[in-house]
């Protein structure tokens, strides 16, 4: 269980554009883990590749996965079989029902962690526009993966390293200040920073209030 | 705490007491509600105990009145050990206060204590619900019709709270500071006017709000501190230290700021243009993207809203820099025609009660403004070109990260919009700066809108007008708008942080010296070597524990290339200790160890270094570091001396000290004499030549004089002093008495010294006198060296051997001994032994060294005597006298050898006894060398002429004829010469010769028919076994030959002997019998001296 020693569990969301591939990939990634997370999507439709490139298969948001499964199946098994859509769609739905609309969440979180630039543009631009609540902060954090079963496991990988960076970091002693290394947001800069080293890849970062 | 609601467990009891008593369903959920608070204090793990607390808070607020009845019960739990507990609580007041406005003065000094709480994250929670808190109540302050003592209260403690979090921006917690960021932007919002182009927000609250009767809080005072607040949150954003989630929400807060209130947008945008050009050098690579895109989305926003329509130039240059498409900046464009009536109505409705607000934004801008303008008019090509070349040398030796993931190419490079965008950006830097027309104007007319507490802020945080000088150089240019992030880079500057832990200042201390230290190579190729030096010699003078230790183990892991470091150090510390260099305040109270803070380093740096004897080149480190360092204080000159007692490196460090040092050259002086009495041969030695090196130096000379006389003293007592023993000398037990080692001590220096100043001698003789037998044995020996370095010539041995103090005959005729061992005496020396000999000492063997200087008459007189000696001494010298010892030096002696056996045979035998004679001439025939066949045959010739014949003549002979058989016709020469003198005449010389005739027949039958009847006779008696081989010889004969023979003489050989010559008288020789004839050598009688004899002669 990912509890830092105060008691205090983050709350995560991971954020792709569709909630289906990459941000339930790293959904089911983390909660294996222990974390507590959630999933989003911050598209205005689900949307799934078709058969041909331009007849993709659109869903709204409100489609349980068991539902967009059963429709897939009907229209083409074999195919969908085939390039794992079916595959994932178990898989979605084992973990949750339906996918969620980052946008239509009232929930809040510690720490937002969005699938490729877009959509953390779309997250940001979300915050700018909701009215204002209690001012609490959160952490928006890009991490560019690209929308296809591979990297999805990847990313969900990366994911995972960077949040038992910030496990790591909690428990131990932290270099700077004995009496915040349980402080999140005192650690993220530096947290960012140890991870961008290891893994020779740059994050998109900033701060947002509720 | 202070409110009405104490929280300890009797009232929280007695109230439960009270709750339990009612009956109903509205009974069971208090019952409930009592229950759980009584179990949540009692769980002691946290996540549990948090869950239980959820529920509780949420049946609590789901009925009217329990707010206010569990209230007190919750705020008890703010005193809980666990953070997150905590944490719950202040979220609890937050919900609290939403539905309840009334509660808020019984919740208000909980915040109060709450705020001040030790851990960030609770100090975080209670900002955050401050921000909403502080909203609140101004609203119930509003709404309320009339303002009571308690609601002032509350407004109060709220004033403070809100003071309080503000001081707080300079936290050292991140999170906590990205929260009063927010907490600021509520202020400045909730303070300001609404304006018609304010974005709508529902729920809205500005300064129109708050009735103008409102006592305690007046609109303009509001206005002022939002003011204030404003300008304090301008400052934490330029802040060059700024870390990125501060900027980013500081950003995100401005922006919220302008769209809100849109006065505020020139500023807003200024303060992005001077960010952007300016970004915190401490930014990594992937924060300065994210910094820039998140600048970007904000611009992009701001651009949205109408009020920006004025700014939208600048804007769009800065999303262009920043990498924003057209499209991009296209899209967030408002609609013109409403842009434009938007701008109409501001101008037109712009209410009076604003003007001075607006003043001051606009006096901002007109800054940038005109000397944008002023700049616009000058930046010919020319001039750019001569910035560019100026900057050149500012540029960083490799292009920064920074520069290369934020450089996008100008595309307009040249057209008029770009100048004017240079224009732009040089005119804020140079505003920022406070240079140019428009920062001039800006000055002079600062608006006076500051209270105190704004000013106080600015003492605490250095705000962004502290722009560094760099900026303002020469450093723009066409192509590159990025440079000013780069030299703003170079800049540092501390600000907005508390002071830092002492560890934290020790670690980041020692980190700072350890990259000035491992920069050794770039400072030299960058030629500021001696900077570099200098620099870690302050730092390592002035700075604490960790850092000298630092440098010091610096220092000592490469003595050999760091020695010019450790002596800036000294010197540093040098200048420290005399007071030359004022220590910082902080080391003031360390101030009285000054002096052994410099003793510390120069004995800590020469152990490290002594200790280390693998270190190459050690001596030459140890020597310099000795001679330059600037004092010596007594620790060290002590470790010095000891050092000196076991290696020789240190005598020559001390030998140099004594010549470079003037001060302190006697007691140096005195440590190498010291020395050289050391046991070890090592030691002693080397400081015997350091001191004979010292010798000439005249103010010198008596010292090591006096000292080497005083030691040679000590040789008088009956026992060594305790001066000679310790550890320092090398010997740690004392001795009683005399040992040949202690003795020697005495010497070693004395005996060096004697070769340089040859008057010295007589002090030895004086001493020698005086010194007990084994002292005196020890002195003989020891003395070798030294004489014959000295030399023969040496007046002041002469004279020595001149005056020969009484009882120094044995180190006289030691002296002599020595000087004469290996050469010719030379003629002084024979004169003074002579006179010597003659006048005072008439010991024979004073002249034996002498021996070859001496005449040959001299040496025949002495003859006598010297051959009564030791047979070794006698053997000694006629090796002198034969030459055999002086062959190689090619002297010749005064006597040939042939002269010598003639002078033994002709000593007279009432000087001495035959049988020492005969020993003597024994001598002779052992050296073959000398005595050959024709030495030997002189020699007899010689003996022959003298009268009366030599006692030992037919023993010669007949020796001579043993060793020589050739020699037969020659010797039977001499026997027929001998029967002409009458040889029978002599007995002892008589009986050889019939000796000899005995061992020379037949050759000498010859020679007896030649003897006179009578003796013949005497012949037979004597040797009756002669007779018949006689006989027979003659009966070889012819009858002529036989014919030659007398008769008488044929009848004695044939046996009728004639008694007519029975009476025949043969004189008597008074000397020893024939039987001494023999060749043997007894035992002399035991040498009379009582003083050992010289260990030659033994």
């Amino acid at each position: 269980m990912f509890l830092n020693m105060s008691g205090y569990s983050l709350s995560i969301a991971v954020v792709c554009s569709s909630n289906m591939n990459r941000s339930m990939e790293a959904h089911a990634f983390l909660s294996k883990k222990g974390f507590k997370v959630k999933s989003f999507g911050t598209g205005d439709k689900v949307k799934l590749p078709g058969t041909a490139v331009d007849k993709p298969n659109v869903y709204d948001f409100s489609c349980s996965y068991e539902e967009i499964y059963q429709d897939l199946q009907n229209k083409d098994k074999s195919f969908y079989t085939q390039n794992g859509l079916l595959h994932m769609l178990d898989r979605n739905r084992r973990i949750k029902t339906r996918p969620e609309r980052f946008q239509s969440s009232s929930e809040k979180f510690d720490i937002v962690i969005t699938c490729e630039e877009r959509v953390y543009d779309q997250v940001i631009e979300y915050f700018e526009n909701r009215s204002p609540e209690d001012s609490a902060s959160v952490h928006i954090i890009n991490f560019d993966i690209q929308d296809n079963h591979e990297e999805a496991t990847i990313g969900a990988f990366h994911i995972c390293e960077f949040m038992s960076l910030l496990d790591d970091l909690n428990n131990s002693s932290v270099l700077f200040d004995v009496a915040t290394c349980e402080d999140l947001d005192n650690d993220m800069d530096s947290l960012i920073h140890s991870y961008e080293e290891k893994v020779h890849r740059t994050l998109l970062h900033c701060v947002l209030f509720y | 705490m202070d409110n009405q609601y104490g929280n300890d467990d009797l009232r929280r009891s007695a109230a439960a007491q009270f709750f339990l008593d009612e009956k109903g369903p509205e009974g069971y959920k208090l019952r409930e509600i009592v229950n759980s608070i009584n179990e949540a204090v009692m769980i002691s793990d946290i996540n549990e105990k948090l869950e239980k607390l959820q529920k509780i808070q949420a049946l609590i607020l789901s009925g009217p009145d329990l707010l206010e009845r569990f209230l007190p019960d919750i705020l008890g739990f703010q005193s809980d050990r666990n953070a997150e507990v905590r944490r719950f609580v202040v979220g609890f007041i937050e919900e609290s206060f939403k539905r309840n406005s009334e509660i808020l003065p019984h919740i208000i000094g909980n915040i109060q204590a709450l705020v001040q709480d030790t851990a960030p994250r609770v100090q975080k929670r209670v900002v955050q619900c401050v921000t909403q808190l502080y909203r609140h109540t101004l609203m119930w302050l509003s709404k309320a019709q009339s303002v009571n003592e308690q609601m002032q209260t509350v407004w109060t403690i709220l004033v403070n709270i809100k003071a309080f979090i503000i001081n707080m921006v300079d936290s050292d917690n991140d999170g906590l500071r990205t929260q009063i960021v927010k907490f600021l932007e509520m202020i400045v919002l909730l303070q300001t006017y609404r304006e018609p182009d304010s974005t709508n927000r529902t729920n809205d609250f500005s300064l129109e709000d708050v009735p103008l009767t409102l006592k305690v809080a007046r609109r303009r005072k509001l206005e002022e501190e939002a003011m204030t607040v404003f300008d304090l949150m301008l400052k934490f954003h330029g802040s060059p230290h700024i870390s990125s989630a501060n900027l980013m929400a500081c950003m995100g807060s401005l922006t919220t700021i302008a769209k809100l209130r849109p006065n505020f947008m020139g500023k807003v945008v200024a303060a992005l243009e001077t960010l952007h050009m300016n970004l915190p050098p401490t930014l990594s690579t992937s924060q300065v993207n994210s910094v820039r895109k998140h600048l970007k989305v904000n611009l992009l926003n701001l651009l949205k809203h109408p009020s920006a329509s004025e700014y939208q130039m600048n804007i769009t240059t800065l999303l262009t820099d920043l990498g924003a498409t057209t499209h991009e900046v296209m899209k967030a464009y408002p609609k013109l025609e409403e842009g434009r009536k938007r701008l109409k109505k501001t101008i037109a409705s712009a209410p009076a009660k604003k003007v001075r607000l607006e003043e001051d934004i606009s006096m901002n801008e007109s800054a940038v403004d005109i000397t944008e303008t002023f700049i616009t008019e000058r930046l010919s090509p020319e001039l750019a070109a001569n910035l560019v070349i100026m900057a050149m040398n500012h540029l960083p030796e490799s292009m920064p990260s920074v520069f290369n993931a934020t450089y996008t190419p100008i595309a307009a490079a040249g057209t008029q919009a770009q100048i004017k965008h240079v224009a732009r950006l040089l005119a804020t830097q140079l505003t920022a700066a406070g240079l140019g027309p428009g920062a001039t104007i800006a000055k002079t007319q600062k608006p006076v809108l500051r209270t105190v507490d704004d000013e106080e802020e600015e003492e605490n945080g250095v705000g962004n007008s502290n722009v560094p000088d760099e900026n303002v150089g020469p450093e723009e240019d066409n192509t590159n708008t990025n440079s000013k992030t780069l030299l703003a880079s170079r800049t540092f500057k501390q600000e907005m942080y508390k002071p830092m832990s002492t560890d934290m200042r020790e670690f980041l201390q020692v980190g700072a010296v350890q990259r000035i230290l491992s920069s050794e190579e770039s400072a030299i190729t960058g030629g500021v070597s001696r900077v570099r030096s200098k620099i870690l010699a302050s730092f390592a003078a002035s700075f604490g524990q960790k850092v000298k230790q630092t440098i010091l183990n610096f220092i000592m892991g490469d003595i050999r290339n760091q020695i010019n470091l450790a002596l800036a150090w000294i010197y540093e510390e040098y200048s420290y200790m005399q007071g030359f260099t004022k220590r910082p305040p902080s080391q003031m109270d360390e101030g009285k160890f000054n002096d052994l803070q410099y003793d510390s380093l120069v004995t800590q740096i020469m152990n490290g270094i002594i200790r280390n004897k693998e270190l190459k080149e050690r001596d030459v480190i140890l020597t310099r570091i000795c001679l330059e360092m600037p004092l010596l204080t007594d620790e060290v000159i002590n470790l010095i001396k000891n050092f000196s007692t076991t290696e020789t490196l240190g005598l020559s460090i001390i030998y140099k000290l004594v010549l470079m040092r003037p001060m302190k050259q006697l007691y140096f002086l005195n440590v190498l004499l010291d020395n050289t009495s050391h046991q070890a041969s090592e030691i002693r030695e080397a400081s015997i030549g350091h001191v004979v090196d010292l010798y000439p130096k005249e103010d010198l000379q008596t010292v090591i004089e006096e000292y080497a006389i005083y030691y040679l003293g000590f040789l008088k007592l009956a026992k060594p002093p305790e001066t000679l023993f310790g550890l320092h000398k090398g010997r740690p037990h004392l001795s009683e008495v005399w040992t040949d080692d202690s003795i020697k001590a005495c010497l070693y220096l004395y005996l060096s010294l004697l070769p340089i100043n040859q008057e010295l001698i007589h002090e030895l003789s004086r001493v020698y006198i005086q010194t007990q037998a084994d002292v005196k044995r020890t002195i003989l020996r020891v003395v070798e060296y030294s004489v014959k370095a000295m030399g023969m010539d040496s007046p002041q041995l002469l004279k020595l051997v001149e005056e020969c103090p009484k009882g120094s005959e044995t180190l006289v005729t030691r002296i002599i001994h020595i000087l004469t061992d290996k050469s010719a005496p030379s003629a002084e020396l024979v004169d003074r032994v002579r006179e010597l000999y003659r006048t005072r000492v008439s010991d024979v063997r004073f002249l034996i060294p002498v021996l070859n200087g001496l005449k040959k008459g001299e040496i025949i007189e002495a003859l006598p005597k010297l051959i009564k000696l030791n047979p070794v001494v006698v053997k000694e010298v006629f090796n002198r006298l034969l030459g055999t010892q002086a062959d190689s030096t090619g002297h010749s002696s005064p006597i040939t050898p042939a002269e010598l056996l003639t002078a033994l045979h002709l000593i007279d035998p009432t000087k001495c006894e035959l049988k020492t004679i005969i020993k003597a001439t024994s001598l002779c025939f052992s050296d073959k060398e000398a005595y050959t066949q024709e030495v030997l045959a002189v020699v007899l010739q010689h003996l022959m002429e003298v009268t009366p014949l030599p006692t030992l003549l037919m023993r010669t002979v007949i020796q001579a004829l043993s060793l020589h058989p050739r020699l037969i016709g020659f010797v039977m020469n001499i026997l027929q010469r001998l029967i002409s003198k009458q040889v029978w005449k002599q007995k002892k010389v008589w009986e050889g010769f019939i000796k000899c005739c005995q061992r020379t027949q037949p050759a000498s039958f010859q020679v007896l028919l030649q003897l006179p009847p009578q003796q013949l006779i005497d012949v037979f008696k004597e040797a009756p076994d002669l007779r018949k081989p006689l006989l027979s010889h003659i009966m070889e004969f012819t009858e002529n030959q036989r014919a030659h023979i007398p008769q008488n003489i044929m009848d004695i050989i044939k046996g009728q002997e004639e008694r007519a010559n029975m009476d025949f008288h043969i004189k008597e020789e008074p000397l020893s019998p024939a039987s001494e004839l023999t060749i043997d050598i007894k035992e002399e009688p035991p040498d009379t001296f009582s003083e050992p004899a010289p260990p030659g002669l033994e």
